[in-house]
This record gives C-alpha cells, sequence and structure tokens, in this order.
C-alpha cells in the first residue's frame, strides 16, 4: 500500500480511523495562516488564469473553432446589450429626472452652465458606467454564472474537453467580448437617454433650454473624458464577464454551490467595478487632468 | 522498436479535496486494447475515466495519450497531434441549450478544418449517425431536456463517435436504458473491442456486459486498481494507514 502523495497532509482514509483531526491539533496558528495565505494566492492565480487562458485564445488557429465562437459571442451580445436595452432606459429616465429635482432643490436658478457640469461630473463620468455595469451585472453576471456552473454540475464542460472543444475559447472567450461591446454601448445609450431626460425636465423645472443645457456641457468636458468613458466601459464590461464566468466554472458537482456561487461572483463584480470605477477617477483627474473647477 | 502506448498511467493519483480516491496508478494500454474497469458504486470508477481520459488533471503522477500529456484547458492540441476522444457519461453530458444534431455536430464543426469537412459533410455525418444509433428524425432538433433517458444515451453515443475516435471511454454504458437500446450499446462496443485502432475503456457494473466484452475485468478498491482476476473479497481487510 503507498503512502501520501502530499507529506503535509496524511490521507482521509474510508476507514473509520481519521487522522487529520490530530493533524489539525497540531497545526497551530501560524500553520493555519500560513495555509490560508498559501490558499488565498492560489485563489488569485486561479482567477488570473481564467482571463489569461480567454485572452490567449483570441488569436488561436481554427476556422471552424472561429466560426463558432463568433455566433456564440453574438448570441451573448444580444441577450447582454439589446435585451437590456428597456431596462437602461428606464432607469437612465429616472436618474434625470432625479438630478433636476435635486438640482432644483439646491440650486433654484442653476442654469445650463451650471447643470451641465453637474451632468458631465455625476452622470457621464460616475453615474453611466457605474449604473450601466450593476446592471449588467445583475441581469448578465448571475444568469452566465448560473448557466455555467449548470454546465458544470451537468459534465457539460468535461464533454466539451473531451470533445476537444477548448472551454476558454468556447465559453469564456464569447462572454468577455459580449459584456465588454454590450457595456460600452448601453453606457453610451444610458448616457444619451438621462442628458434628454434631464434636458426637457430641467427646461420645465428650472428654465435653462436644451441649447442652453448643450453648450453647458460642451463647456464642461475635457479632452481626457472621451479615454476615461472607453477606459471605464472596456475594464467594467471586462471585470463583469471575467468574475461571472470564474465564479460559474468554479462549481465544482453540487447542484447547491451553483447559486452560492452567483451570489458570490455577483458581490465581487459589485466590489470590483466600484473598486475599479474609483481607481480609474483618481488616477485620471488627481493625477492627469487640469482641476475641473 | 516498441510502440508507445496507446494509454499510459505512471503513478496517477487523484483526490477530491482531501478524500484520495485513486493511489498510485500504473497501467498501460497498446492501441486497440480493452481495459473493463468494476467497483462498487462510489468507489471512483467515473473518476478513473475522467484521468485517463485526462479530462482531470491527475492531483500525483502522470497520465498520457499517444505519447501526448492532456492539457484539459487546451483539449485541442490533442486532436491536432491525432488524438481523438469519444466519451460516454453515464449522465449523458450533452449540451443542454444544443439541440441533439447540434451536440453531434459541435466537434465536427469545430474542428472542420482539420477534418476537411464543409457544413454539408458533417450534417450528413451527424444524421447517419444518429440513425445508425436509431434515434428518431423528429428528435434530431430536440433540447436534450426533452428526450428520455435512452435517447440521450443514443444521442451521446453519436456524439462521440462522431470525431472517428481512436479512443473510447464509456461510464456504465448501459444503465437505465431499455433491453434494444442495450442490445445496440453490446453491438457497437464488441465492434469497437475488436477494432485495432480503437482503445477500448469500459467501467461497468454489468455482469452481462463484462461478459460479452470477454475481457478480465479489474476492480478499483480504495483507489487501487486490483489485477485482472482479483477483488476485494478476496483481500484481507485493509491496513490502518
Amino acid at each position: 500500500m503507498s503512502t501520501s502523495q502530499d507529506p503535509l497532509r496524511p490521507p482521509r482514509s474510508t476507514l473509520p480511523y481519521d487522522p487529520r483531526a490530530e493533524y489539525r491539533r497540531r497545526l497551530g496558528l501560524l500553520g493555519s495562516v500560513g495555509r490560508s495565505a498559501i490558499g488565498t494566492a492560489r485563489s488569485a492565480a486561479a482567477l488570473l488564469g481564467t482571463l489569461g487562458l480567454a485572452v490567449a485564445s483570441v488569436g488561436a488557429p481554427g476556422a471552424g473553432a472561429r466560426r463558432i465562437v463568433r455566433a456564440v459571442t453574438l448570441g451573448q451580445i444580444l441577450f447582454t446589450g439589446v435585451q437590456a436595452v428597456g431596462l437602461v432606459s428606464a432607469i437612465g429616465l429616472l436618474i434625470g429626472a432625479t438630478l433636476v429635482i435635486q438640482t432644483s432643490l439646491m440650486v433654484p436658478a442653476a442654469d445650463g452652465d451650471l447643470l451641465g457640469k453637474i451632468l458631465v461630473a455625476v452622470v457621464l463620468r460616475e453615474l453611466s458606467p457605474l449604473i450601466t455595469a450593476i446592471i449588467v451585472a445583475g441581469r448578465s453576471g448571475t444568469a452566465i454564472a448560473t448557466e455555467l456552473g449548470n454546465m458544470k454540475v451537468h459534465q457539460e464542460v468535461l464533454a466539451l474537453v473531451a470533445l476537444g472543444v477548448d472551454p476558454p475559447r468556447f465559453i469564456v472567450l464569447p462572454r468577455l467580448i459580449a459584456t465588454v461591446l454590450s457595456v460600452v454601448a448601453l453606457m453610451v445609450y444610458f448616457s444619451v437617454v438621462a442628458v434628454l431626460a434631464t434636458a426637457l425636465i430641467a427646461n420645465v423645472v428650472l428654465g435653462p433650454s436644451p441649447v442652453e443645457l448643450r453648450a453647458g456641457i460642451a463647456r464642461a468636458l475635457l479632452p481626457y473624458d472621451l479615454v476615461l468613458f472607453v477606459a471605464k466601459g472596456v475594464g467594467l464590461g471586462a471585470i463583469v464577464g471575467w468574475l461571472a464566468c470564474h465564479y460559474g466554472l468554479s462549481v465544482k458537482s453540487s447542484p447547491t454551490e451553483v447559486p452560492q456561487k452567483a451570489s458570490a461572483a455577483v458581490v465581487r463584480i459589485l466590489l470590483g467595478c466600484v473598486a475599479y470605477d474609483t481607481a480609474l477617477t483618481a488616477l485620471f483627474y488627481w493625477l492627469v487632468a487640469r482641476p475641473l473647477y | 522498436m516498441t510502440a508507445l502506448p496507446a494509454l499510459e498511467l505512471e503513478h496517477a493519483s487523484y483526490r477530491y479535496g482531501d478524500l484520495w480516491v485513486l493511489r498510485d496508478l500504473t497501467l498501460s494500454l497498446r492501441a486497440g486494447e480493452t481495459l473493463v474497469v468494476t467497483g462498487e458504486n462510489g468507489v471512483g470508477k467515473s473518476t478513473l475515466l475522467y484521468v485517463c481520459a485526462g479530462l482531470v488533471p491527475a492531483t500525483g503522477g502522470r497520465v498520457r495519450l499517444m505519447g501526448r500529456v492532456p492539457n484539459p484547458s487546451r483539449p485541442s492540441e490533442l486532436v491536432h497531434h491525432g488524438v481523438r476522444r469519444g466519451f460516454v457519461f453515464s449522465g449523458g453530458g450533452l449540451l443542454s441549450n444544443t439541440s441533439a444534431l447540434g451536440n453531434v455536430t459541435l466537434p465536427l464543426r469545430y474542428h472542420a478544418d482539420l477534418f476537411g469537412m464543409d457544413e454539408e459533410a458533417i450534417e450528413a455525418r451527424a444524421r447517419e449517425l444518429l440513425s445508425e444509433l436509431r434515434v428518431s428524425q423528429a428528435d434530431f432538433h430536440a433540447l436534450p431536456a426533452h428526450l428520455s433517458a435512452g435517447v440521450r444515451r443514443r444521442v451521446s453515443l453519436a456524439r462521440a463517435l462522431a470525431v472517428s475516435p481512436n479512443f473510447l471511454f464509456l461510464d456504465d454504458p448501459e444503465a437505465d436504458l431499455d433491453s434494444a437500446t442495450k442490445r445496440l450499446v453490446y453491438e457497437l462496443l464488441e465492434r469497437f473491442r475488436n477494432d485495432p485502432e480503437v482503445t477500448l475503456v469500459v467501467a461497468t457494473t454489468s455482469p452481462e456486459l463484462i461478459e460479452r466484452l470477454g475481457v478480465p475485468p479489474r476492480e478499483l478498491a480504495h483507489g487501487y486498481l486490483l489485477g485482472p482476476g482479483r477483488s476485494l473479497s478476496t483481500l484481507g481487510p485493509p491496513a490502518k494507514c
């Protein structure tokens, strides 16, 4: 009978005697901390691996594979992007209305200039990327994580491996591309809807005409805003697709893990998106761009 | 000069968390050989098949298929080197959002340039395989959830055979099947057992199938693969670890 493969961990036997209890007792606090650190490093490596393998498969050969990946990507764009337009429209309208209401309470005599600055600073630079990412995370992030988790449970991912179909290329890459493109496109759409809603309601409540508002927006925009807008869209979209795929594929074999991993995915996506958004804002406006006011 | 073994395990082990399911397995199969694995429920027969087929990386030791180490993240590399695997899972393993026909055509379309097949030829081959396995045309475009267990198993078989595999792995191939489908499966397995180009690995608890295959089974027990003809009941109680 051979000895255990890992000298640090005695085997868990199928017999009644279990040596692990004694092992844990002898490990101590330092050993537990060390083991926890190793586990965290492994998790981080696995997380980076999910993204790295998908990105590395972009230039992989195989015209047949490329055709299939393209078809899957289009399907994902339809679900993630196109089917979210209604929800984005509603929230964009409501955000525009809320902005006008709050501005009228604080500065009843707000003109097009002030309103334009508020629109650019609050909606275009911050709310548009974050709210779009949250919408996509809630709709598509959970759906992706759940779908992939179920694929793991039902051995569909193993089946793909057996067929010689690369899971990073067939599963992860299309969803990553779809979430990036969808978030960027939806951000643009959200911004347009919110600005239009603000223009219409502000004209009635506050006074500035749409023309005055447009001029105010143009004066408030900086050259760096376009770069920041795209950088936020691409980054936030990538975070949604990447983490949703990673946590979905981390399901082992139990169906009860699927909702747990989907929930974990959304929580981490939200945290990651807010952290990324804040970091990018700080980087561009405190370190790179001239002061706003 | 001796030919490379088709399937080789060198001190291969596998664990789920802290539970060692496979321990220090070493075996070698030539092309055309057949391995039949048996054992109690839950002993790790499916896991052994996954490790042999390279679907999961072994926790320890090494697995080689035609001299190549499989990479579950890049399984297409094996196909590019001439290793074509067919795997029939005990639960089917069909893609749930793809029709029966779509499941069978997927590997052919993914490797279309490698196999030199156009869309028409791929569809024709898939239809031919499904018909040969007596899947009704009405079921070709049905999703797996709308198919009975027996039909799902036939579709799974058709998908495994679509790539003209040189390795065929079958996990409990006769479970939940009606007698007609069982006969079909047995005939197919006998055909592949006699094929010198196909290395066959079957996990089963069916005495009838073991008898039909005519290959001495090897029992998997406590993570070890016992020799042909030996069983757990002939050994003494295992030593305390």
